[in-house]
């Protein structure tokens, strides 16, 4: 009934649109602003305080970190730090500044900026502060001289390089001159910038829309002379409502629509829909400490029983496959031999071993309300689980819950439903959503244990050599999927809706699921 | 009649101190880590607990709900975890967009409903009473996500009359705020390309959020004019001679118009707490929204703030309807002194 009832409203929908006349891109005087409509609010863009897609769209639009990811393949390079080196035993970075680095109120970038900066996510103990504070003390931080700052590390950390493009650099004299109660510039920085970035802000209505301006002299300069003049991030949350702006014109770029909703504006004229292999895993966590999935061969027959070509059908055949817990873009990445796809025979054999060799049991399959593919998902496993005997029970709830649930070893579910993105392409940003540390995220709802891959964790993330690493990351992929802690699902490809006179997109897989770097951006029209 | 406000007003105190309760123990019940989901998904626990010591999400419950309501005396809503804002800020910046969505709606509603309603009667059973009618069990059967889909389909995107969403077109700057209020400050600022703006996006959300009020309007005051114009007293003046017009509007209409007022002050309450799917819709930035938002984040705190805000305009909506009861009819304001 629902899906006639949609099919109805997408036919009259795309009856009124087509031949809608495509009006341009918004300007202002002569600059040409581009238009992102995306349904995720930015409630703060302060860079110690969170990130998300759409947060982290904003923060780096308006802030520069000392390096940057660069393209698909996520290259590392050099942003306000020119060069870096680092000590034999991986310690000690010291990062070498450019000059002409200039935040946009005109006062230079400094080492001292950068080490304030690093202290006062340090301090404060939010947003990006985890993926360093195991290694990185305030006090390890030292200023060399005006343009050199040094990082010693509690212990060598060999991701170090990867999480550091997430680390923005502020302004410390316009940030404490807005201090309001020792709070360290946080209220200020919700909705105001004192960063180097491409950008900065000209409006912030929360709830609304964003708008940035370009900085024409920004220090690093822009990569065309068509670049955006500025990008309005306007919040559109009703999908058809995204779909029509896209189409008419209304918007450049549309992040988050259906799968079958890129289809449909991919066939519009003046709309391309770029595609890129993502690094969002979507896997069914199952939980390895209680119930029947506990059982490593029930969990193993779920795994052989489970159709994988449902999820490329999911998604239109947008998606790929995975075929090791790490995803594809992930450094040492190895495929797994012999990576679990259906085989029923296998399925059953596993569930003969099995506590229960007869099926005869429920299990519980959370995932979030109101997502359609994860429901489908949700049907799928129930069809499968059904020819093993095994019965599934469908809970859809909101992400609160989820994550509620998941923060006990005794709530979570059977099955969760889980899509990730790492943070970086480093492996450690895969490997340790399976370390005992992960329990009690969403995404650590397996609440895996296995002490040898534990320990190969840690001693890959504190290994500095790459050739040491790798075999490391290797062994580990193996071992965790022999455990099977989850149904390993797909990786969905990225897309967006653009309108054609949009240039110089640049994808990176380790940017989150919408978010899109506006600093190369053109728009090439009359 | 003072005795009867001032009566009124120390329940109302009353009434809004026990929704103050009730919010507080529900929010704090509800499944949910307000304090994980604002930390982030990768968060350590040292952050998790770092936030909850920040916004005092480990105190025990009595004294999380003392600080609360001793904030709430100096018009402290608290902070929201998701936007790190202060509460208040937020409900400055949100409410009055509802209010005025709500606002304009119900006059609407109003100038087109009551005088329908009367028109149905007077004329009842002919084209303009099976007309009313229909708009009136259309009004209550639409639901309103569908039109305003429906309104946006055709009169937005297909005909191109009027704008998809939004308050403003994306480069038009809103007026420095006097009242907060858009419509009202772009007028006292002399703002007329914003006003008109303002006003063209107002038309589609206005409408869609007015059609179940001017219906349930309609209904009930059609439904007292007839009852009403059968009353002796109706008779009477007629026999008299007096006009048409005059018995109707100025006798009948009169009558009629206290359940009517019943109705438009539960609607207005009604309403100002159920504009969310209009304001999903239209993208208009108002307080169910914003509520919303808040309460898939469980971040409870704009909740209560919400809530509370919605249950005094309920409120002052129900004591200003039981004081426009007593202007209507002269019987009540004796019985109230």
């Amino acid at each position: 009934m629902h899906h006639a009832l949609g099919l109805v409203v997408l036919l009259v929908f795309l009856t009124c649109v087509a031949g809608a006349p495509a009006v341009a891109f918004e300007r202002v005087g002569d600059r040409k602003i581009l238009v992102f409509v995306g349904r995720q609010e930015v409630p703060t863009i302060d860079p110690s305080i969170k990130y998300d897609w759409s947060i982290r769209m904003m923060q780096q639009s308006v802030y520069d970190a000392l390096v940057k990811y660069v393209g698909p393949s996520a290259e590392i390079v050099p942003w306000l730090a020119e060069k870096w080196e680092t000590s034999a035993d991986g310690r000690t970075w010291t990062f070498h500044l450019a000059k002409n680095a200039r935040f946009h109120n005109g006062d230079p970038v400094t080492a001292e900026a950068v080490r304030w900066s690093f202290a006062r996510t340090l301090k404060l103990n939010q947003g990006p502060s985890w993926m360093l504070s195991d290694f990185l003390k305030e006090d390890g931080i030292k200023v060399v001289n005006a343009t050199t700052v040094q990082f010693t590390l509690t212990q060598p950390f060999g991701p170090f390089l990867s999480v550091v493009p997430w680390w923005y650099v502020m302004n410390p004299r316009q940030v404490m001159a807005n201090e309001q109660n020792g709070d360290a510039g946080q209220k200020w920085l919700t909705t105001n910038e004192a960063g180097s970035g491409p950008f900065k802000i000209k409006r912030w209505q929360p709830g609304t829309l964003y708008e940035l301006e370009a900085v024409d002299d920004y220090w690093k300069g822009w990569p065309s002379r068509d670049h955006v003049g500025g990008v309005i991030y306007k919040l559109v949350r009703e999908a058809a409502a995204q779909r029509a702006a896209i189409i008419r014109g209304e918007a450049d770029i549309a992040e988050g629509l259906t799968p079958d909703d890129y289809d449909q504006v991919a066939k519009m004229p003046g709309v391309v829909v770029p595609e890129f292999p993502g690094m969002t895993t979507f896997g069914l966590k199952m939980n390895t400490q209680r119930g029947a999935t506990k059982d490593l061969n029930l969990r193993k027959a779920i795994a052989y029983a489970f159709d994988y070509d449902a999820f490329l059908k999911i998604y239109n055949g947008h998606a790929v496959l995975e075929d090791s817990p790490f995803p594809k873009a992930t450094k040492g990445y190895s495929a797994v031999p012999g990576f679990y796809r259906q085989d029923l025979n296998k399925a059953r054999e596993y569930l003969a071993k099995s506590a229960y060799p007869t099926g005869g049991i429920e299990l519980e399959y959370v995932y979030f309300d109101g997502l359609e593919e994860e429901r489908k998902m949700g049907l799928v496993l129930i069809d499968n689980l059904a020819r093993l005997g095994l019965k599934v029970k469908m809970t859809a709830t909101t992400w609160p819950n989820m994550v509620a649930r998941a923060s006990k070893v005794e709530t979570s579910p059977d099955f969760l439903a889980v899509f990730t993105t790492p943070v970086s392409t480093d492996p450690d940003a895969v490997a340790y959503q399976y370390h005992k540390s992960s329990w009690g995220k969403y995404y650590g709802s397996s609440y895996y244990a296995n002490d040898a891959v534990w320990a190969l964790i840690d001693q890959a993330r504190t290994t500095v050599k790459w050739a040491d690493r790798a075999p490391l990351y290797t062994d580990i992929q193996k071992k965790v999927a022999d455990d099977v802690p989850e149904i390993f699902g797909m990786l969905m490809n990225r897309r967006w809706g653009m309108r054609d006179h949009v240039k110089g997109f640049s994808f990176s897989p380790v940017r989150f699921t919408g978010e899109v770097d506006l600093y190369p951006l053109a728009i090439i029209a009359k | 009649m003072t005795r009867y406000i001032a009566g009124r007003v120390l329940v109302l105190g009353v009434l809004l101190f026990g929704l103050l309760c009730i919010t507080f123990v529900i929010s704090h019940v509800i499944p949910g880590d307000p304090a994980r989901l604002a930390a982030g998904p990768d968060a350590s626990d040292a952050m998790v607990r770092t936030l909850r010591a920040q916004y005092g999400l480990d105190r025990p419950l009595g004294a999380q709900f003392v600080v609360y309501t001793r904030g709430l005396l100096r018009g402290d809503f608290g902070l929201s975890l998701r936007s790190r804002n202060a509460v208040a800020e937020d409900l400055a910046r949100f409410f009055p967009n509802t209010l005025e969505l709500v606002t304009l709606s119900l006059l609407l509603a109003i100038v087109v409903g009551v005088p329908l309603g009367m028109l149905s009667a007077v004329y009842r059973d002919t084209w303009i009473d099976h007309w009313s009618r229909v708009m009136s069990v259309s009004g209550v059967a639409v639901p309103a996500f569908w039109l305003g889909l429906m309104l946006q389909l055709v009169i937005a995107l297909h005909l191109g009359w009027l704008p998809l969403g939004g308050r403003l077109n994306l480069t038009t700057a809103l007026p420095q705020p006097i009242t907060h209020l858009l419509l009202v400050d772009a007028t006292l600022r002399g703002e007329w390309a914003t006003l008109g703006d303002g006003l063209r996006h107002a038309v589609l959300p206005v409408v869609t959020l007015c059609f179940p009020a001017l219906a349930s309007i309609l209904r009930v005051n059609r439904a007292e004019m007839i009852e009403t114009l059968h009353q002796d007293y109706i008779l009477n003046a007629r026999a008299q001679g007096l006009g048409g017009v005059r018995v109707v509007a100025k006798y009948a209409l009169r009558n009629a118009m206290i359940p009517t007022l019943t109705m438009i002050g539960l609607r207005y309450g009604w309403m100002l707490g159920g504009t969310l799917l209009v304001e999903s819709v239209f993208d208009w930035p108002g307080i169910g929204l914003y509520a919303v938002n808040s309460a898939l984040s469980s971040d409870f705190v704009p909740v209560m703030g919400v809530t509370l805000v919605i249950g005094l305009n309920f409120m002052l909506a129900n004591l200003l309807v039981d004081l426009g009861y007593a202007w209507l009819d002269p019987r009540l304001r004796r019985t109230a002194a």
